[in-house]
């Protein structure tokens, strides 16, 4: 589903991301731990299509498509989704009706039709329930005023809605306290299926007891220096990521 | 030429009582005024005023369609074609009526202009301890080309009274009209008004209207203006506060595109202690539009613990757009909460990338935080088919697909 080859970019004149791979294959999770610092933020906006920063060198392919080339927003109607690390807050509009217009845009581009305000709400709150959401939050302003907890429910909710095939959690535990973890966790558990993929982009090993990823990766100064199976990041959790950046400092020095 | 000489051959053809043709006089040795008059600076009436107008003629009659067309459809409707009273509701404890003669001491020369030849407009008096509950609406309709028209008003709300307008001048089958308007507006003790003035009239109309609050005590007034449609557009808000409590709220939209021109100027006399004053002016400015803005906070030297709060928010869409926004606070107390804070900006490039990653192509991104930026003024208008009005010119206006009922 996604191909990452030997990219390279960063903001400005600071390189970022020093070449990296990665292939993706749908029905699988994947997660990025790593050290701060080392490019996670910065891979899940290249691959999103954040305009500040810069690809120099490498390929993101998706579904065979150069992802390269599409606006943020064409990427997200092939079925991209980041869940922002920082959400956004846009007062004045309503989460139901942001969320509407992001459905229904995403259909436009498709050639497939508006879905009608009914059905919309019945979809809503299908989805609800899934992340235990009250009612009233519909009418809420986007994000504003949210707790951080609310900010990341938000952004699983509009995943929920949205249902794209790759999603990118970019560091979506951050702010949860572990209620909100297990909601989330089990929200995104529920939505998986042998169609789309999911990367989890994390610090802590901690939204690992709860979603068991298919690999964990350690990206480190803008590569991925080891790779393995869930096991890993238990390793790393106990060992910490000294043995394994050591080795990289020396091979990459 | 031009609307000066216009002026002077009506007037020389009426007969004008002494005051009035001395406040004409007055204004003919100025004439209008100009960008080299500070209050005018970047207000430019000079196009207005060269073209050629009949003053305050007469045309035809409005259908009741075209009536129900241009109204928010409320029940309570006061409606004048070319400045003549054609149809007043009947409401208990409220009496209307046509034009009634009454004398402010103008000083600025628009005004004296309206004092010495206005005859047309209403008197609207609301007798003390009586709520309307409905709000009314204000039709004014204009139906000759190239008219220079004037509306005098009067509105008192008597004490412990609490009423709502909305004002809405429209042309119909004309467009290049210039209406010169002046209310004067009078809020007597524990009074509660709130007035609502929508300008979307037609693309070559110009309009020059000064609102007067005398306040007092523990009284309210909520201004809210929402300027839409027009090509020149100045409105001059004074609020005099003369007893304590009383409170002064301001809300204003503008949305300009093309060579449209609103300026805004508002003057809050906080001539009583304990006395809180309120604005909130939000401007969208597309294309080659201009925004002006210029708010006067005056606090008198007896005039203790006053709260006043100002703000003045723009967002340029265009290159070409402009915004001259200046606060002008005179504080002469000592023991007052002033504060006033002015942003001029773009879209916020997080909040676009955001809504892009969610599948919200680039314009309408833009046009929903454009949106998003202006809601908020429009939450504080309490009448729900204003506020839905409201809602309703600013995405035909942006051109944004929203639904505003969910």
């Amino acid at each position: 589903m996604l191909k990452i080859k030997d990219l390279k970019a960063g903001v400005e004149e600071n390189q970022i991301l020093k070449g990296l791979n990665l292939t993706i294959k749908a029905g699988e999770i994947h997660a990025i731990m790593g050290p701060n610092g080392s490019g996670k933020s910065t891979l899940s906006a290249v691959i999103a299509g954040n305009e500040n920063y810069e690809v120099e060198e490498g390929s993101i392919e998706f579904e065979d498509e150069d992802l390269l080339d599409l606006s943020p927003e064409e990427r997200a109607h092939k079925g991209v989704f980041l869940s922002f690390q920082y959400p956004v807050e846009i007062p004045g509009i309503s989460v139901s009706n942001f969320i509407k217009t992001s459905i229904n845009e995403r259909r436009k581009a498709l050639g497939i039709e508006k879905l009608s305000t009914p059905d919309l709400l019945k979809l809503m709150r299908e989805k609800m329930e899934l992340l235990s959401i009250q009612k009233g939050y519909l009418s809420r302003n986007m994000n504003e005023g949210f707790s951080g907890g609310e900010k990341k429910r938000n952004e699983i909710f509009q995943m929920a809605m949205l249902s794209p095939k790759l999603s990118i959690l970019d560091e979506t535990d951050s702010g949860l306290d572990i209620d909100a973890l297990r909601i989330v966790a089990n929200g995104v558990n529920k939505l998986k299926s042998k169609d789309n993929a999911t990367i989890i982009i994390t610090h802590y090993q901690r939204l690992l007891d709860y979603i068991t990823p298919d690999y964990v990766h350690v990206l480190y100064n803008g590569r991925i220096i080891k790779s393995g199976g869930k096991e890993l990041a238990h390793e790393l959790e106990s060992k910490g990521y000294d043995w394994i950046t050591k080795e990289a400092d020396k091979k990459w020095a | 030429m031009g609307l000066i000489n216009e002026i002077k051959n009506y007037s020389d053809k009426k007969s004008l009582s002494t005051d009035k043709r001395s406040a004409l006089d007055n204004f003919l040795e100025n004439g209008f005024p100009t960008i080299n008059d500070e209050e005018w600076r970047y207000t430019s009436l000079k196009k207005t005023i060269s073209g050629q107008y009949s003053v305050n003629a007469v045309g035809r009659d409005v259908t009741k369609k075209e009536i129900e067309n241009h109204s928010l459809g409320l029940k309570h409707k006061i409606v004048f074609v070319d400045g003549f009273l054609i149809s007043k509701p009947e409401i208990k404890n409220i009496s209307i009526s046509a034009y009634s003669e009454f004398n402010t001491n103008a000083s600025e020369p628009l005004e004296k202009l309206n004092y010495s030849l206005a005859k047309k407009g209403y008197t609207i008096s609301v007798n003390a301890n009586t709520t309307i509950q409905e709000p009314i609406e204000i039709l004014f309709f204009n139906t000759v080309e190239n008219n220079f028209i004037q509306y005098r008003n009067i509105i008192s709300v008597g004490n412990n009274s609490q009423v709502k307008f909305i004002e809405k001048i429209q042309n119909i089958d004309c467009d290049n009209v210039f209406v010169n308007s002046f209310t004067h507006i009078k809020c007597e003790s524990n009074s509660k008004l709130e007035f609502n003035k929508i300008q979307n009239n037609t693309p070559k109309s110009s309009l020059v209207d000064t609102v007067n609050v005398l306040q007092k005590k523990d009284s309210v007034s909520n201004i809210n203006t929402l300027i839409f449609g027009g090509k020149f557009i100045r409105n001059n808000l004074n609020f005099e506060q003369n007893g304590t409590n009383a409170e002064s709220n301001m809300n204003g939209i503008s949305v300009l595109s093309k060579n449209q021109l609103a300026d805004n100027h508002t003057f809050v006399d906080h001539k009583s202690p304990n006395c809180s004053s309120n604005e909130m002016y939000k401007g969208i400015y597309l294309e080659q539009s201009k925004g002006v803005f210029n708010g006067k906070i005056m606090v008198r030297e007896d005039s203790q613990k006053i709260d006043a709060f100002q703000s003045n928010n723009t967002l340029l869409l265009s290159e070409d757009a402009t915004i001259n926004s200046k606060p002008q606070l005179e504080i002469y107390a000592d023991d007052v909460k002033c504060s006033h804070g002015c942003t001029i900006g773009q879209l916020d490039k997080e909040a676009l990338f955001y809504m892009r990653s969610r599948g919200i192509g680039k314009e309408e991104a833009q046009a929903i935080l454009t949106y998003a930026f202006a809601s908020e003024a429009i939450n504080n208008i309490t009448i729900n088919k204003v506020a839905m009005l409201a809602k309703q010119l600013l995405i035909h206006k942006l051109d944004v697909d929203l639904d505003h009922n969910i």
